[in-house]
């Protein structure tokens, strides 16, 4: 079976339609980029996310008011794998000082319940924990298992027998956990996964993943300045521009737009597009290889002929590869699960972006550059 | 077919040499189930018996019993060692990184932290939390810029500035340390399977806890007070009696005759120093008649009555400890401990020292004031001296007056480090521990002793919990990726490609397995990103082969035989193959030195896949066309 096996259309001449193309489709995307920025998850932002796991159906605009009302401020309520999971994210990482008072008392609350009129101070408290002392060891520990059942983090102060204080950790997710455990009582819940990041990470890993993009791209650049003419590598560079910029643009412009679709900036996410870097160069650095070669072969013909010819030979490669890539992509997106999605989406759209960049921009970008420097090239 | 035999020879090695390394992951998961299984069964059984005992009870005995299943057959904990390392996204557990709460630790070692330390403590904690300098420089700056010497509330009146910022800077780092050990224990004792432990530039620990199904226990785990406690050592003639009892107790309740009396009725010297008599019996035989004593060594020859246990056998003893007739036979105010590390190793086995010690404590360890390792002047020996404040010392010169000659346990968070004998009355607290084997050994007695008297108090900057139901539901969507995927690249390629397609697709097959087997044998991990490198690798990896078929094909449309055109489109396939191929293993190692975790498993996979890819289109599949062309079969790539 064969595809493409007489192509012979002229890529090179009707470049400055495709340049025009591409430029509305990346201004569209720098115009998103401004008005409505890219989501940053966690990992970039710092915050608390929990992911909550319910037996039966869940209304997120019931959880959500719920969670607003218990002072952490900007609070996301988001489903998460389908319509029994809900994942809820706060911006900060510490329960605020303010509501504090509401802590505590809920956990005197608490302590009533389960031994009315016990004797009960505090001995001591911190940005994150209370430290109480009771009466006797018995009730020390049976409350120590009691609370932590409620959803707090508790724990003995001493190992020793008879220790009469428990400390009280009350973090974000304890605190979310413990305001919903009431309400949904007919509903149980398990937690899927707890994340916290503080902000001095979140700015580190910010860092660590520009400097990465930075070492990749200079790497891809002298490594292809070696084995290609110069010229070649600033077009396959400015290619990958192209492809990363044209995703990124669509990311935000799909941001909130396809339901179920978690669309913001995370770890994985900053993998993928390191990842289409590598894929789109690998793409580019096929039909250069094969117009290099032409150039050895074909001394007389123009750049823009051998270059037309080059893309027209490689096209059925360039196709099937992104195929079969495509459909492995696709195949994660279906059954990768939701923690790959977001993922699996960049890598798509990259791949599709990459696909066009590599048949209808990279050699398109080289030629205008040699035109405008007048520049020969050799190998 | 002979020049062929070598390349043969090489793939065929691959390909065992996969299968071996990956057999134990198959043999670790039918383990498993079966424990999973027996566990099952065992829980019903104590839930009949014992219908109202407590969940931590339960989770307890759970928790030693599948400890003596995985003990008992030698290749359970091979397996478990061998098999392929799942991330934690896959498993479920708890990644954290914690790091030193500088402006805690020097609070506490101020001198005296008035209003004006803490306002300016106050401002360098807000301005450390975004700023990429440390504490202890910005604290330093402060001071500078309020004209106030860092003497005034550190070290001695005579310590310039910089002396004092690398004093507290070393406080710091040793702070961590203490952390990491503190951490280490108490880890070790829960029983987290392959938990990692790290320490990270200065002020940081990254710890993983694989398998955590109660995060919230880990957490507990992790933080709270260090309990540094100093316990008496109970003497042979105390010990002894005792543990023949217990011994005694194990074998009637296994309802095993005792078949020689004069061994049994004889007591402690007929154990313990008549030799003659244990020979008599053959171990099997003397496991039957003395459970406790077979698996807790007892060496004749020591004034001491500690027992010496193999760390397989650790679970089995606690086992013992733990049942009701042993507990009651045992005085409500001794308890037996471990020692925190392992004494010897034997045959390959860490060997455990098991203590009786009183269970009240002499003193708890917050009355140290400091401790240091050092070496002894004249001996050159090391040793590890500490102090005392002036209420310990006071404790301390009456405890050691009236127990000249017998052993005080160092215990910390319920192990013991240490058992000196205490050689005379010690006045004003300042006391030294000899004997010991190696400095790294006193660092560790320093570490421990500091962690009683100045806690490191630790923040936890990044938390990545997963829960085991996400987890076991990442394992299972990302094989089944694996699997679906392979199936629909695999159609393509014989429907495109026809029988060059088949030979493709064996080629995929084995670089999924060569993937799989690196990653096996370098114990390196496989995460749920792993697992998508290795879905998009499937893709990416057929781009060799179509990049070579597509060149066979046009060099056969220009009338070249069959072997010169598969020799022509090698030969031109290899530039566009490397160039293309290197540029996309870059990207993976910039990921894999920058990512962390997940992301990191992503770039490995990507980048063995990428090798092992290439061995597969360039060695593989050309071996199978040369083969072919050898053997006149017609080539066809569709």
């Amino acid at each position: 079976m064969r595809l493409f096996e007489n192509l012979n259309i002229d890529f090179l001449g009707k470049r400055k339609t495709f340049f025009f193309v591409s430029v509305i489709v990346i201004l569209i995307g720098f115009l998103s980029l401004i008005f409505r920025g890219l989501a940053l998850g966690i990992d970039f932002k710092g915050g608390s996310e929990v992911a909550l796991q319910f037996e039966n159906e869940i209304d997120i605009s019931e959880v959500r008011d719920q969670v607003n009302q218990i002072g952490l401020g900007n609070v996301e309520v988001k489903t998460f794998g389908g319509t029994t999971g809900i994942i809820i994210r706060t911006e900060i990482q510490e329960i605020p000082r303010e509501i504090f008072p509401r802590v505590i008392s809920t956990i005197e609350t608490l302590i009533d319940r389960y031994y009315p009129g016990t004797q009960k101070t505090i001995i001591d408290s911190t940005y994150n924990s209370v430290t109480y002392s009771f009466d006797t060891p018995e009730i020390t520990e049976d409350l120590n298992i009691k609370l932590f059942n409620a959803g707090f983090q508790t724990s003995r102060i001493s190992e020793e027998l008879n220790n009469t204080g428990i400390i009280i950790r009350i973090g974000i997710s304890d605190w979310i956990k413990e305001n919903l455990i009431e309400k949904y009582a007919d509903n149980k819940f398990t937690v899927l996964k707890e994340d916290k990041v503080g902000p001095k990470i979140g700015q580190e890993l910010k860092r660590d993943t520009i400097i990465a993009i930075g070492l990749s791209l200079i790497g891809i650049l002298i490594y292809l300045g070696f084995r290609f003419k110069w010229t070649f590598a600033v077009g396959a560079v400015a290619a990958l521009f192209h492809d990363v910029l044209v995703t990124l643009g669509l990311f935000s412009l799909l941001y909130d737009v396809i339901p179920g679709l978690n669309l913001e900036i995370s770890l994985a996410v900053v993998a993928a597009f390191l990842t289409l870097v590598g894929y789109s160069i690998n793409d580019t650095v096929v039909v250069f290889d094969r117009i290099r070669e032409y150039m050895k072969i074909h001394k007389t013909l123009g750049l823009q002929e051998v270059m037309n010819r080059a893309i027209n030979r490689t096209m059925s490669r360039t196709i099937i590869t992104g195929l079969t890539t495509l459909l492995t992509v696709i195949v994660l997106i279906i059954f990768g699960g939701e923690v790959l999605r977001g993922f699996a989406f960049v890598l798509f759209i990259g791949i599709v972006v990459g696909t066009y960049s590599s048949i209808f921009v990279a050699s398109s970008f080289v030629l205008e550059y040699a035109l405008k420097n007048k520049k020969q090239i050799h190998f | 077919m002979k020049e062929f035999r070598f390349r043969i020879l090489v793939i065929l090695g691959a390909i065992a040499l996969s299968i071996y390394l990956l057999y134990p992951t198959y043999a670790d998961y039918n383990n498993n189930i079966y424990v999973e299984e027996q566990l099952a069964q065992i829980k019903d059984n104590i839930l009949n018996a014992d219908p109202n005992i407590s969940i931590s009870q339960m989770d307890q005995r759970l928790s030693l019993k599948e400890d003596s299943i995985r003990t008992s057959d030698p290749s359970y904990r091979e397996n478990r060692e061998k098999r392929i390392k799942l991330g934690l996204d896959l498993q479920g557990g708890m990644y954290l990184v914690m790091e030193v709460n500088t402006a805690r630790l020097v609070e506490r070692l101020a001198r005296d932290a008035d209003p004006t330390f803490k306002e300016i403590l106050a401002a360098t904690e807000a301005e450390a939390k975004v700023s990429d300098l440390d504490l202890v420089s910005i604290l330093a700056r402060r001071f500078q810029e309020k004209g106030i010497r860092l003497s005034r509330y550190f070290g001695t009146i005579r310590q310039e500035d910089s002396e004092i910022i690398d004093q507290l800077q070393e406080q710091e780092s040793d702070a961590v340390n203490r952390a990491i050990e503190i951490i280490n224990n108490r880890v070790n004792q829960y029983g987290v399977s392959e938990p990692s432990i790290q320490k990270q530039g200065a002020r940081r620990i990254i710890v993983e806890l694989p398998g955590i199904a109660k995060e919230e226990e880990a957490k507990r785990l992790l933080q709270g007070r260090a309990l540094l406690e100093f316990k008496m050592v109970k003497d042979a003639d105390f010990a002894i009696p005792i543990m023949n009892r217990i011994d005694e107790i194990l074998a009637s309740s296994a309802n095993i005759e005792v078949s020689n009396n004069e061994t049994e009725s004889t007591g402690v010297s007929s154990i313990v120093d008549d030799s003659s008599s244990t020979d008599q019996l053959s171990p099997e035989e003397f496991e039957k008649q003395h459970p406790f004593y077979s698996i807790a060594l007892i060496n004749p020859q020591s004034p001491y009555a500690d027992a010496f246990v193999k760390e397989t056998d650790k679970a089995k003893v606690l086992n013992f400890l733990n049942r009701m007739e042993v507990k009651n036979a045992i005085p409500d105010n001794v308890e037996f401990i471990f020692g925190a590390k392992p004494e010897i190793v034997q045959d390959g086995e860490n060997i455990y020292r098991l203590y009786l010690v009183n269970k009240q404590a002499e003193l708890s360890g917050g009355v140290i004031t400091d401790a240091q390792s050092t070496l002894n002047p004249q001996t050159s020996a090391p040793i590890v001296t500490f102090q005392m404040n002036s209420e310990g010392a006071r404790e301390w010169a009456r405890i050691t007056g009236s127990n000249i000659d017998k052993r005080l346990a160092i215990v910390l968070d319920g192990v013991i480090y240490s058992a000196p004998n205490i050689n005379g009355k010690i006045l004003g607290g300042s006391s030294q521990i000899e004997g010991i084997g190696n400095l790294d050994e006193a660092k560790l007695m320093e570490i421990v002793l500091k962690a009683g008297a100045l806690p490191a108090p630790i923040d936890i900057i990044e938390e990545r919990t997963v829960g085991p139901s996400l987890g076991q539901d990442s394992v299972s969507q990302g094989f089944n990726s694996l699997l679906i995927g392979f199936v629909i690249v695999a159609i393509f390629m014989i429907f495109y490609y026809k029988k060059g397609g088949n030979i493709a697709d064996f080629g995929l097959f084995f670089t999924i397995m060569i993937i799989l087997g690196v990653l096996a044998g370098f114990s390196a991990t496989l995460t749920l990103p792993g697992i998508a490198g290795i879905v998009l690798t499937m893709g990416m990896a057929v781009d060799a082969n179509v990049l070579i078929y597509e060149r066979i094909r046009e060099e056969l449309a220009t009338g070249k035989t069959a072997k010169a055109a598969v020799e022509s489109g090698y030969a031109n396939s290899y530039s566009a193959i490397f160039d293309s191929n290197i540029t996309t293993f870059f990207t993976g190692i910039i990921l894999y030195q920058f990512g962390s975790g997940p992301v990191q498993g992503f770039a490995l996979t990507l980048m063995i896949g990428i090798v092992a890819s290439l061995f597969s289109a360039l060695v593989l599949t050309r071996l199978f066309f040369d083969i072919m062309v050898a053997k006149g079969i017609k080539i066809n790539v569709g």
